[in-house]
C-alpha cells in the first residue's frame, strides 16, 4: 500500500531530517512509529501524503508517486491524515461542515456528501453531533471530528500525527478504540506516538532514530530491546518491563508486551515455581509502614494553601442576587437553589495543601483541576467560599501582589507564553514587575536558569522561538521561578513531552520539592502521581470525588474506573492479577519494584 | 464573550431560519433603507408592527433580542440625548444654563431611539435566525458576480469562515495568556513602560500561537484536498424557495405601508 524507497529529505539544506528511510506497509497493515523528539517521525508522515515530497528516493502510495504532481489529489485522499493538535485541524465551525470539507474539495455532489458525513461520524461514534459546535468539544472529540474529515473522503489508508499526544487518558482511549475498529474492518493504519501502551496494539512498530530506522518488528520483538530504546529516549511498556524485572529475578516468565497477555502467562509461570507466601507478608508491611510514616510527618506541618467551602461558576448569578449576597448568610442556600442556570465549575471543595507538600490533582479534562489551581493565587476568586495562602485571603486585594509573588502557577504548555526577544528578559519579566533592583532581577535570572538546569551563558540572548520545545518549557518555566515562589503549581507540566523529557522534567519538580518548595501538581498521570506526590486529590466534574496519599486513593480502583479515570499501571496489574487467583496481598500500592518483588516471593524465585 | 452576544444564533426551524440566507442578507439591507425612510410615527408604527411579526414568526424569546441588544444601547442612548439637547423647536419645556429642551427635541429624541432599537431588532433578527457560516456563505456568493472583476469572492469567505472559527478559540487562548503574565506580576496599572511590556507579553503570544495555528491549518487543508473553489461542492447548497419570495412580498409590504404613512400623515 506505502511503499518507502531510501528517501531522504532535508528542510534547511544542512541537517538530514530524513536520511534514507526504508518503509513498506502492507493493505489492511497497523503500523506504529516510534521515535523521540526530532527523530523525523512527523516529516516522514507528511510524506506518506505527499504534504512533503523527497529530496532523493520515491514514495509509492496506493500505485501513485507522490512526486508526480497530478497525483495529488489522488494520494491525499487515498492516505488521510490526523494532526496533533485538536485546535488546529478543524476548518469550519460545525462538525458536519468540517466532515465534509474534504469530499467538498473533492467535488462530491450534495447528496452523496450527506450520506458520507453520516457514515464517517457513525465510524468515530459521534452520531448526533453533526449541528455542535467544534469550539465546544473536547479535545478527543476534536480529534475524533478530524478522523471523520478524513474517513469522509473514503481512504484506504489512515496517518495519524501524533494524534493522541494532547489528549487526556480518556480521549485516547475513544481515539485507540475508532483505530482499532477502523483497522478491523481493512483500513491501513500508520500511527505515529511515543506511547507505548499504543504501539504494543500495532501489527508492527517501526523505531526512527535521527532519520533512519533504527528497528523494525512486531511488538513483541521491538519494545523488548530495553537497551536500543532508551538510548532513543523511549520506554518500554509497562507490562514488558515487569517481565523483565520478573527474568532478572530468576523467574521463567515469558515477555510480553500487552498487560492482557501477561496476565493470562503469569499465574502458570508463577505456579511453576514453589510457594514461599511467609516472606510476602513482611514485604508488604514494610511498604505500608513507610507510606504512612511519611504521612505522619507531615500532619504537623501548617498549611500553605487552604480552600474552604469554594465554589466557584464561570457564570456569576445576575447581579440582583450578588447584591443580596453581602447581606444575608442564608443567600447560600436560596442562591443554588434559585438559580438553576449556574453551572458549577467547582462545588464544595474543601482542603489544604500542607507546608513542604507535594500534592497531585487528577481528574478529567472538565473536572475542574485548572479551574482549581487557578483560585491558588487569586486569578479567579471564590464565587462562594474562601482561598488561603498562608493565611492571607486571595479575595483581598491588598494581598493580590504578595500572594502571586509566593505561589508560582506553571499553566499547560507555558512555552505558548513566551514573548521576549531574549531568554534573559523573558525570564526577567517577572522581577521586574516585582520592580526589584537590576542586580537582583540578574541574579534571580541566573539562578532560575540554573534551576532548570540550562546554561545561562549560553542561552541568555538567544531568542526563546528559536529553542527546541523542550528548552521552551523550561525557559517558561524558569520564568515563574524567577518570582521566588515558595509554593509552585503546575498545570499538567510534562503534556506533550517525549518520554524522556517528561523523566527528566519530573526529575526537576522533584527536586525543586525537596529543595523546600511546595508543589501541587495535576498530572493525567497515575503513575507519575504515585511515584511523586504525597497526597493526592481526585475531582470529578467538579467535586472533591477522593482525597488521601496515594495508596488510599488508588486502592479504590473501583471508584475510580467507575468515573473512568485509571490507577497506576503497577497497581492495575497487580489487582488483574490477583483476580486471576495469583495471592498477591492486598491494601498494598504497588510500583514497578515492590510488585516484581512480591510475584518473585511468591514464586519462590531467588533474588 | 459578552462582547460577541450580539445577535448570537438561536436555533430553530422556523420560516425564518429556513430562509436563504443570500436573500435574508440582501432583504436586510432593503429592510435598513425602508426604516430610514420613515418620517412619522405612524410610518415607524408600520416597522414595528413588521418586526413585531418577524419575531413573532421566529419563535424567538423576546429576553433573548433584548439581551442581544444590551451591549448596543449605549448608541441608542448616546444618539437619542444628542437629538434631546440639539434639536430646537416648539415649547420650551426645561431650562437650565445652556442646557434647554424643546418639545421638538423630546420628539425627535423618542423617535430616533425608537427608529435605532427597531433597526437592530430586525438586523439581529438576521443573525439570531442564520447559522454565521451560511452567512459568510451567503456573503461570498453574493460577492461571486464580481469574481470577473479580480474580486478574490471565494477567499474572502473563506477568510471569514475560518475567522469566525478561530474567535472562540483565541479569546480563550488571550485568556490563558492575561492570567499567566499576572501570575507574573504583570498589570497593566502603573507605568506607561509597565503597560507596554503587559501589552507586549499579551500579543507577541498571541501572535505566534496565530501564525502556528495558521501554519498546521494549512497543512490540514492541503491535506484534505483543499485547492480553491474550483470544483468545489457543498453540504448544503444554497437554494431560493417559496418562504424567500414571501420574504420579498412582506418587506414590499412593509415598505409601501412605510411611503403611505409618510405621505397621508
Amino acid at each position: 500500500m506505502i511503499e518507502c524507497m531510501e528517501i531522504e529529505f532535508t528542510y534547511d539544506g544542512e541537517h538530514q531530517a530524513l536520511a534514507g528511510i526504508d518503509l513498506k506497509v502492507d493493505a489492511g497493515e497497523f503500523v506504529c512509529v516510534l521515535g523521540g523528539n526530532g527523530s523525523g517521525k512527523s516529516t516522514l508522515a507528511k510524506h506518506l501524503n505527499a504534504l512533503l515530497v523527497p529530496d532523493k528516493g520515491s514514495v509509492v502510495v496506493d500505485g501513485n508517486d507522490t512526486a508526480e504532481p497530478r497525483h495529488v489529489y489522488r494520494i491525499r485522499s487515498t492516505a488521510g491524515m490526523v494532526f496533533q493538535n485538536p485546535d488546529d485541524q478543524l476548518v469550519a465551525s460545525l462538525v458536519e461542515d468540517d466532515v465534509a470539507f474534504g469530499p467538498e474539495n473533492l467535488g462530491v455532489e450534495t447528496a452523496e456528501l450527506a450520506h458520507r458525513v453520516r457514515d464517517a461520524l457513525q465510524e468515530v461514534g459521534l452520531v448526533g453531533f453533526e449541528k455542535h459546535e467544534t469550539f465546544a468539544l473536547s479535545g478527543g472529540q476534536k480529534q475524533r471530528v478530524a478522523i471523520a474529515g478524513v474517513l469522509s473522503m473514503q481512504p484506504k489508508i489512515l496517518i495519524l500525527d501524533e494524534a493522541s499526544a494532547m489528549l487526556d487518558p480518556r480521549g485516547r482511549k475513544g481515539l485507540m478504540r475508532v483505530c482499532r475498529s477502523l483497522h478491523e474492518r481493512g483500513m491501513t493504519i500508520v500511527m505515529i506516538t511515543h506511547f507505548m501502551e499504543e504501539a504494543a496494539e500495532a501489527d508492527r512498530v517501526v523505531v526512527l532514530d535521527r532519520g533512519t530506522v533504527a528497528l523494525s518488528g512486531p511488538p513483541q520483538e521491538v519494545l523488548v530491546r530495553t537497551d536500543i530504546l532508551s538510548d532513543l529516549n523511549l520506554e518500554v511498556p509497562f507490562a514488558c518491563n515487569l517481565s523483565l524485572k520478573l527474568r532478572d529475578a530468576g523467574l521463567d516468565v515469558p515477555v510480553r508486551v500487552r498487560e492482557e497477555q501477561l496476565i493470562e502467562a503469569l499465574p502458570r509461570a508463577l505456579a511453576s515455581g514453589s510457594a514461599a507466601p511467609a516472606t510476602v507478608a513482611g514485604n508488604a508491611t514494610n511498604v505500608e509502614t513507610t507510606a504512612s510514616a511519611a504521612n505522619a510527618a507531615n500532619e504537623a506541618d501548617e498549611p500553605a494553601i487552604e480552600l474552604r467551602g469554594v465554589s466557584f461558576t464561570y457564570n456569576p448569578p445576575s447581579k440582583r442576587t450578588s447584591a443580596k449576597k453581602e447581606g444575608s448568610k442564608t443567600g447560600k442556600q436560596a442562591k443554588w437553589g434559585n438559580d438553576p442556570d449556574a453551572v458549577w465549575a467547582l462545588r464544595d471543595i474543601d482542603f489544604s495543601v500542607r507546608k513542604g507538600e507535594f500534592f497531585g490533582i487528577a481528574g478529567h479534562t472538565g473536572s475542574g483541576k485548572s479551574t482549581l489551581i487557578q483560585h491558588t493565587n487569586g486569578i479567579l476568586r471564590p464565587t462562594e467560599g474562601r482561598v488561603l495562602v498562608e493565611g492571607r485571603d486571595v479575595s483581598d486585594k491588598k494581598q493580590a501582589a504578595g500572594i502571586r509573588a509566593d505561589v508560582g502557577v506553571v499553566f499547560q504548555y507555558p512555552e505558548n507564553q513566551l514573548f521576549a526577544d531574549t531568554v534573559y528578559n523573558d525570564v526577567a519579566f517577572g522581577p521586574r514587575n516585582l520592580k526589584l533592583s537590576d542586580e537582583e532581577v540578574d541574579a534571580r535570572v541566573r539562578e532560575s536558569l540554573a534551576l532548570v538546569r540550562l546554561d545561562f551563558d549560553e542561552l541568555r540572548d538567544s531568542s526563546p522561538f528559536a529553542l527546541s520545545g523542550g528548552q521552551q518549557r523550561r525557559v517558561a518555566f524558569a520564568g515563574v521561578l524567577a518570582m521566588r515562589p515558595s509554593i509552585l503549581v503546575l498545570d499538567e507540566p510534562v503534556a506533550g513531552l517525549d518520554p524522556a523529557a517528561r523523566r527528566e522534567f519530573l526529575g526537576l519538580v522533584s527536586e525543586l520539592h525537596q529543595a523546600g518548595r511546595t508543589v501541587v501538581m495535576i498530572s493525567h498521570s497515575m503513575d507519575d502521581l504515585a511515584a511523586c506526590c504525597d497526597r493526592v486529590l481526585v475531582l470529578n466534574e467538579g467535586r472533591m470525588f477522593a482525597l488521601g496519599t496515594p495508596r488510599d486513593v488508588f486502592l479504590q480502583a473501583r471508584e475510580l474506573n467507575d468515573i473512568g479515570l485509571g490507577i497506576p499501571a503497577a497497581q492495575r496489574m497487580a489487582n488483574s492479577l490477583r483476580e486471576a487467583g495469583v495471592p498477591i496481598p492486598g491494601n498494598v500500592l504497588y510500583d514497578g519494584e515492590t510488585l516484581a518483588r512480591v510475584l518473585a516471593d511468591i514464586a519462590g524465585g531467588v533474588r | 464573550m459578552n462582547v460577541f452576544s450580539f445577535g448570537s444564533y438561536y436555533p430553530g426551524s422556523s420560516p425564518l431560519h429556513r430562509m436563504d440566507p443570500r436573500a435574508k442578507l440582501l432583504l436586510g439591507c432593503a429592510f435598513i433603507i425602508a426604516a430610514l425612510c420613515a418620517r412619522n410615527a405612524a410610518a415607524l408604527g408600520v416597522v414595528a408592527a413588521f418586526v413585531a411579526g418577524f419575531y413573532l414568526l421566529s419563535r424567538i424569546p423576546l429576553v433573548n433580542a433584548a439581551k442581544s441588544l444590551a451591549p448596543l444601547m449605549f448608541i441608542v442612548v448616546v444618539a437619542s440625548l444628542l437629538n434631546l439637547f440639539v434639536v430646537q423647536g416648539g415649547a420650551v419645556l426645561f431650562e437650565w444654563g445652556f442646557i434647554r429642551i424643546s418639545e421638538a427635541g423630546v420628539g425627535s429624541c423618542l423617535f430616533i431611539a425608537t427608529r435605532l432599537v427597531l433597526m437592530m431588532m430586525g438586523m439581529s433578527l438576521i443573525t439570531m435566525t442564520t447559522l454565521t457560516l451560511d452567512l459568510t456563505e451567503a456573503f461570498e456568493r453574493l460577492l461571486s458576480p464580481f469574481a470577473r472583476f479580480g474580486l478574490p469572492a471565494h477567499e474572502l469567505g473563506m477568510i471569514m469562515g475560518i475567522a469566525l472559527r478561530f474567535l472562540p478559540q483565541f479569546a480563550s487562548e488571550l485568556a490563558t495568556i492575561y492570567h499567566a503574565q499576572i501570575s507574573r506580576g504583570a498589570g497593566m496599572d502603573g507605568s506607561p513602560v509597565k503597560g507596554l511590556r503587559m501589552l507586549s507579553s499579551l500579543m507577541i503570544p498571541l501572535f505566534t500561537s496565530a501564525f502556528r495555528h495558521a501554519e498546521t491549518l494549512s497543512a490540514a487543508m492541503d491535506a484534505r484536498c483543499y485547492h480553491g473553489s474550483a470544483g468545489r461542492t457543498r453540504l448544503h447548497p444554497l437554494r431560493f424557495t417559496v418562504l424567500d419570495a414571501a420574504g420579498v412580498g412582506a418587506l414590499v409590504a412593509m415598505t409601501a405601508g412605510i411611503v403611505a404613512a409618510n405621505m397621508l400623515l
